[in-house]
C-alpha cells in the first residue's frame, strides 16, 4: 500500500520503535491538543544530569571543607534548578496546540503544516516544535515564543513520500526553558491526513491524441495557438495564453479566444490509454496529463475505472482532478 | 556617553551580545581569584577574553582546536612547574581559571554556555577556599546571577530578548527555590569533614601548640577574628581578657612545646582550681583554627554546672588549666561559659612534678643563666620568694632600655642572650620566654602561656571582637602557699598592650586612608557599620553549624536532638512538600482557563437574565442577542460584553483584566435585573 504509516515501513524495525509505535498508538487523534498533566513528559537532559554531578561534588567539597558558603551556594542552585523544573512543565501547561487544515502538494513537494500555539495566560518561551521521528525529518526544532495570552503560528515542511493520504506524523513540542535542565515534551498526532497528488512524469508526456469519447470525433482537435473561432469575455480560469491581447490592447477589456474545442469537444485522459501497466506510473503520467493540459487551457476530462470527471478547465479543475489521482485507492 | 553605548550593545547581533555578556560573567567570576593565582595566570586569562571579545566584535572565525591545545598544555606546564603538582587546590584553581578562559573561544553555539556555566559554580564555589566574607558573598551572588541569566539566555533561541528580561526570569527562579535552600540550609546536617583534609586547607591563622621565636609575629599582624565574645553580664576590664590558650612548659633552646612529664601521674602537678567570687558568663564563637585548642578566659572550671560543652563533642581541661577539644575545630562553634576572674590554681605544696617546670637546655643561652645567678646572688633578694624574684626581672625589663616593637628582627643561635643583653628589642613572646628563663634559672617553677589578650576597644553590636592580632604570650609562676601566678612581662614595657589590650596597627590601606584624611568620623562609622554586617553575616550565615541545628530542632520540641533528627525532619518537609504539590496539581487539572471559565459565567449570568447563549459564542454575538431581547435596558449590558469583545482580540490583551471586567459586568447585570 503506498499509505502506509510512518515507522512500520522500515525493515526490522527495533524493540524501540515497537514501543514509540504502541505508545503512539494509545494517543488520541486530535487537531486540537490542550497540554495538561496528562500529556507532558518531563526529564531532565544529560545536562541536567551533569548539573546534578556537579551539585553532589559541589555539596562533598562543602562538607569537607566545612564551607558554609558552599553550601548555601549548592542549595541556592539546587533550590533553582527544582524550580527550574516546574517552569519547564509550566511553560507547556495550559497551551493549546491547533493544527491548520493541510494544503495538498505533490509527492516528494514539501506540504507546510501550520500549527498556532495559543497561551490562555503566561508568555511562553523558547518552545520548539518538530516531527517525532527523527530518523525520517532529523531533529531541527523549529523555535517560537507564545506572548501572554495571544497566539504564535508555527509551520513545519512535511514531504510526503509517495502519493495518497499520508496521516500527518506526530509531533513533539519541547522545551528546554529555563537552564536546560529539564526537557518537557509532548507528542501529538494530529487527526487531519495529508494527501500527496501523484508526482508528475519527468519528462512529461505528449498528450495523448485520444480518440476515447464515444461518438465525438471533436476530441481530437487540438487547439493551437492560431486556430481560434471567436472571443468571448474573459473568464475565471482562462489562461494568459487564451487572452487575445491585441483587442486588449484596443478596447481594454480583457477578451479570451474562444477555441472550438471549448465546451463542446473535451480531452480525455483516460486510465487505459496511459500506454503502461503498473498503476503508480500511470498516475503520474495523468498526473503529467492534467498539468499540461492545464496550462495549454484545454478542457480535459479524466477517467479513471470507477470514477470519472468531466470535462473542464481552470485551478478548481485541476485540483479536482489531482485529488482524485492523489486519492486514487484509498478507502477514503 | 551613556546613551551612545547603549545604542552602539543594541546595534550588536544577538550573538555577539550574548557572547560578550557570558564573557563579562566570566571576567567577573575570574575576577576575586587573580589576586591569589600567579600572574601568568590573570595575564593569561584577561589577554584571552580580551581576544574573545575581539573575535566577538569582529564576527571573526574561532582559533582552530590545536592552537587551544597547545595553550592548555602550556598552561598546565606553567602550573606544574610552578606549584610542582597539578593536583593541589592551588594548581587545581590555576588550571580551572585557564580552562574557563580558554573555553570561550570554543563557544561556538549558544548551547556551548552549559560547559561554562558548569566551570562557573566550580570557580565560585572554589572562591569560598580563600574567604567567605559577606563581600566576597556579594561579589559570587552577582556572578552566580550571571551565569544563570546566560543560561537562560541560551534557552531562549527566538528574537532578541533583553538582557534585562533574562535576568529578571534568572531570578525569578532563584527567588522562587530560595525557601528550598533555606531549609537544606537550616537542616541538612552539618558532618565533620568526610575524609582527611588535604594539607593545603590547614594552617590558615591561629594559636599553634608550639611557640619559636618569632612564630607569633606574623599572627600578631593578623586582622583575621579569632573569637567573638557576647557577655551576658557586665564585661569584664581589658586587662582581664586572657584566653588561655595552650601552656608551653618545655623549652629545649630553640621552642617551646607542650609539657611531656617525666614523673609519674601520683607526682605531676595537678590544676587544683578553685574560684572565688562571681562567675563572667559570656557566649563565645570560636572560628575554625584546624586546632584542637578552645581558648577560654581565665579560668574556667570543670564543673558540672558550669562546663563549656558542644554537642557531641568531648570537651577536656587539661591539668595545665588550657581546655581543648578532641578534634580540630574546623567549623564555627558557639557556647556558653561561665570563667571565674578570681581564682587560684596549681598545687599549694611544692610535689615533685613541679621540677620538669625548671628545666632548661643545657649549653644553651649561657650569659642569660649567668646573669639570673648574679641577680638571685644579690643580698636583697637573699631570702626572697618566687613574687619578689619576679618583681625584680620586671623592674629590670622596665628600666633597661627594653623596646615592645612587632619587628625585632630575625633571632637565632642563643636568641634569649642576644635579646635579654644585646639588642633588647621584641614583643610579647620575647618577654615571655626570656622571663620564664631565668626565673626557671633561679629556680622557680614557671612557664609559657600562649592565648589571646584583650579584644577590640569598642563592642561591634554587642560582640568583642578578639583577632588574631590579640595573640599574646604571658607566663607563669609558682610560689608555695598560692599556686600559680600570672605574670605578663610584657605589660612591664608596653603596659598598652596589656590595657587596652592593642597591639600596633597596621597603616591603614589606600581607601581608609583617604576617607581617614578627609572625615576621621565617618571613617569610623563606615568602619563600625560594615564590622557590624560583618558580625551579623559571621553570626548567623558563616557561624551556623550543628549546635544551631541541635538548638533549632530544640525549640522545635526535640528534647535530645541527634543528626538523625535532623535528616528526618527534612524528610518531613520534603515530603509534605511533594504532598502540597501533588494536591496543587491535582487543583490545577480541574482548573480552567481563565477565559474560558469566564465565558461560562458569563453565559449562566445571561441565563438568570433569560438571555440563552451557546458556550462557543464570542462576547460580540452574546452582545447582539442581549440587544435583541433586552433592547435598551439591556444596552450597558451588551457594550459591556462588546468592550470584553475588544480587549479580548485588541493589542493590549492581558489575563489580569478579566477580574476587572467581571466585576462591572455583575454590577450591570444587578441593575438590569431590577430595571426589569
Amino acid at each position: 500500500m503506498a499509505n502506509t504509516p510512518a515507522g512500520n515501513d522500515r525493515p526490522g524495525w527495533s524493540p524501540r520503535a515497537r514501543f514509540r509505535q504502541w505508545w503512539q498508538s494509545r494517543l488520541p487523534l486530535t487537531d486540537t491538543w490542550v497540554l495538561g498533566q496528562r500529556n507532558i513528559y518531563i526529564l531532565p537532559t544529560r545536562a541536567g544530569f551533569t548539573f546534578g554531578a556537579t551539585l553532589v561534588v559541589m555539596l562533598l567539597a562543602a562538607i569537607n571543607y566545612q564551607l558554609n558558603l558552599g553550601y548555601a551556594l549548592t542549595f541556592l542552585l539546587a533550590g533553582a534548578a527544582l524550580v527550574s523544573m516546574h517552569q519547564a512543565h509550566g511553560n507547556l501547561r495550559g497551551l493549546t496546540l491547533h493544527l491548520r487544515p493541510v494544503a495538498s502538494g505533490f509527492a516528494g513537494q514539501a506540504a507546510p503544516l501550520e500549527v498556532v500555539l495559543t497561551s490562555p495566560a503566561r508568555e511562553r518561551h523558547g518552545l520548539g516544535l518538530r516531527f517525532e521521528d527523527r530518523n525520517r525529518f532529523g531533529d531541527a526544532n523549529t523555535w517560537c515564543d507564545v506572548p501572554a495570552g495571544g497566539q504564535c503560528s508555527v509551520q513545519l515542511r512535511f514531504v510526503p513520500p509517495t502519493r495518497g493520504w499520508h496521516p500527518t506524523p506526530a509531533l513533539v513540542l519541547e522545551t528546554l526553558f529555563p537552564f536546560g535542565l529539564f526537557r518537557a515534551w509532548t507528542v501529538w498526532r494530529p487527526a487531519a491526513r495529508a494527501l500527496a497528488w501523484p508526482q508528475p512524469e519527468q519528462p512529461a508526456p505528449a498528450l495523448p491524441h485520444s480518440a476515447s469519447t464515444p461518438g465525438d470525433e471533436a476530441t481530437r482537435h487540438r487547439v493551437a495557438g492560431s486556430e481560434w473561432d471567436g472571443v468571448r469575455p474573459w473568464r475565471r480560469g482562462d489562461t494568459m495564453r487564451q487572452v487575445v491581447w491585441k483587442k486588449v490592447a484596443r478596447g481594454g477589456e480583457l477578451v479570451s479566444r474562444e477555441t472550438a474545442g471549448t465546451g463542446s469537444r473535451a480531452l480525455w485522459l483516460d486510465w487505459t490509454e496511459a500506454g503502461t501497466t503498473d498503476t503508480e506510473l500511470r498516475l503520474s503520467r495523468l498526473t503529467a496529463w492534467v498539468l499540461q493540459a492545464d496550462a495549454e487551457g484545454l478542457d480535459c476530462g479524466l477517467r479513471l475505472p470507477g470514477r470519472e470527471l468531466a470535462p473542464q478547465h481552470g485551478e478548481a479543475h485541476k485540483r479536482q482532478a489531482l485529488d482524485l489521482l492523489g486519492g486514487w485507492g484509498d478507502a477514503r | 556617553m551613556m546613551a551612545d553605548w547603549r545604542a552602539r550593545l543594541q546595534q550588536l547581533p544577538r550573538d555577539t551580545r550574548d557572547t560578550l555578556f557570558q564573557l563579562l560573567v566570566i571576567a567577573w567570576t575570574i575576577t576575586p581569584h587573580l589576586l591569589h593565582l600567579p600572574p601568568w595566570c590573570g595575564v593569561m586569562s584577561v589577554a584571552l577574553l580580551a581576544w574573545r571579545a575581539r573575535l566577538a566584535l569582529t564576527a571573526a572565525a574561532l582559533p582552530s582546536r590545536w592552537l587551544i591545545s597547545a595553550l592548555l598544555i602550556a598552561a598546565s606546564a606553567l602550573t606544574f612547574w610552578g606549584q610542582n603538582t597539578l593536583l593541589g587546590k592551588e594548581a587545581g584553581i590555576t588550571l580551572l581559571v585557564v580552562l574557563m578562559s580558554l573555553k570561550t573561544l570554543e563557544l561556538r553555539a549558544r548551547r556551548d554556555a552549559l560547559v561554562v556555566f558548569f566551570l562557573g559554580f566550580f570557580l565560585v564555589l572554589t572562591h569560598f577556599l580563600y574567604s567567605q566574607s559577606l563581600l566576597t558573598g556579594l561579589w559570587l551572588l552577582l556572578a552566580v546571577w550571571g551565569l544563570l541569566t546566560a543560561q537562560v539566555l541560551a534557552h531562549m533561541p527566538v528574537g532578541r530578548p533583553t538582557l534585562r528580561r533574562a535576568a529578571g526570569l534568572s531570578a525569578r527562579a532563584a527567588g522562587l527555590g530560595l525557601p528550598v535552600m533555606l531549609v537544606l540550609f537550616v537542616l541538612f546536617p552539618r558532618i565533620g569533614p568526610l575524609w582527611g583534609l588535604p594539607q593545603d586547607a590547614q594552617g590558615r591563622t591561629g594559636l599553634s601548640g608550639t611557640m619559636r621565636l618569632g612564630g607569633v609575629a606574623s599572627l600578631a599582624e593578623d586582622e583575621a577574628i579569632a573569637l567573638r565574645v557576647r557577655f551576658l553580664g557586665p564585661p569584664p576590664a581589658p586587662e582581664q581578657l586572657y584566653f588561655r590558650g595552650p601552656v608551653l612548659s618545655s623549652f629545649d633552646g630553640r621552642d617551646w612545646t607542650r609539657l611531656v612529664p617525666t614523673f609519674p601521674v601520683a607526682e605531676r602537678a595537678r590544676l587544683e582550681l578553685k574560684t572565688s567570687g562571681a562567675p563572667v558568663r559570656y557566649e563565645v564563637t570560636v572560628e575554625p583554627s584546624q586546632l584542637p585548642i578552645l581558648p577560654l578566659l581565665e579560668m574556667t572550671p570543670d564543673s558540672a554546672a558550669s562546663a563549656p560543652s558542644i554537642a557531641g563533642w568531648l570537651l577536656t581541661l587539661r591539668p595545665d588549666g588550657q581546655w581543648q577539644t578532641d578534634r580540630p575545630i574546623a567549623e564555627r562553634q558557639r557556647l556558653v561559659v561561665s570563667s571565674w576572674m578570681q581564682h587560684q590554681h596549681g598545687p599549694l605544696q611544692a610535689v615533685p612534678g613541679l621540677r620538669d617546670l625548671v628545666e632548661l637546655p643545657p649549653n644553651s643561652n649561657p650569659r642569660t643563666l649567668q646573669w639570673a645567678a648574679d641577680l638571685r646572688r644579690q643580698p636583697l633578694l637573699a631570702d626572697a620568694d618566687a613574687r619578689q624574684l619576679s618583681a625584680a626581672v620586671l623592674q629590670h625589663i622596665r628600666n633597661a632600655g627594653f623596646t615592645y616593637t612587632m619587628e625585632p628582627g630575625p633571632y637565632s643561635g642563643n636568641s634569649i642572650d642576644e635579646f635579654w643583653l644585646d639588642r633588647k628589642l621584641g614583643f610579647c613572646e620575647h618577654f615571655a620566654s626570656a622571663y620564664v628563663v631565668i626565673m626557671r634559672a633561679m629556680d622557680v617553677p614557671a612557664r609559657v602561656v600562649t592565648g589571646y589578650q584583650g579584644a577590640d576597644p569598642d563592642p561591634q553590636d554587642g560582640y568583642w571582637i578578639v583577632r588574631q592580632r590579640n595573640a599574646h604570650a604571658w607566663a607563669e609562676i609558682w610560689q608555695a602557699g598560692i599556686g600559680w601566678m600570672r605574670v605578663d612581662p610584657t605589660a612591664a614595657v608596653a603596659p598598652d598592650r596589656v590595657q587596652r589590650g592593642r597591639s600596633l596597627r597596621a597603616p591603614p590601606g589606600l581607601v581608609a586612608g583617604a576617607i581617614n584624611s578627609i572625615n576621621p568620623a565617618i571613617a569610623e562609622q563606615l568602619r563600625r557599620a560594615w564590622e557590624t554586617a560583618n558580625n551579623r553575616w559571621n553570626q548567623w550565615v558563616l557561624n551556623y553549624s550543628r549546635g544551631q541545628q541541635f538548638d533549632l530542632l530544640r525549640e522545635l520540641g526535640f528534647n535530645t536532638p541527634s543528626w538523625q533528627d535532623l535528616t528526618s525532619t527534612l524528610i518531613l518537609l520534603l515530603c509534605a512538600a511533594a504532598l502540597a504539590g501533588a494536591a496543587w496539581a491535582w487543583w490545577d487539572r480541574r482548573r480552567q482557563d481563565p477565559w474560558q471559565r469566564l465565558q461560562q459565567r458569563v453565559a449562566q449570568q445571561l441565563l438568570q437574565l433569560g438571555v440563552h447563549v451557546q458556550p462557543h459564542h464570542p462576547p460580540r454575538e452574546r452582545a447582539a442577542q442581549v440587544r435583541q431581547q433586552w433592547g435598551t435596558a439591556g444596552e450597558p449590558l451588551a457594550q459591556q460584553l462588546d468592550e470584553l469583545d475588544r480587549q479580548r482580540y485588541g493589542s493590549t490583551w492581558s489575563p489580569g483584566q478579566l477580574s476587572r471586567w467581571w466585576r462591572s459586568f455583575q454590577e450591570l447585570a444587578r441593575v438590569a435585573t431590577k430595571s426589569r
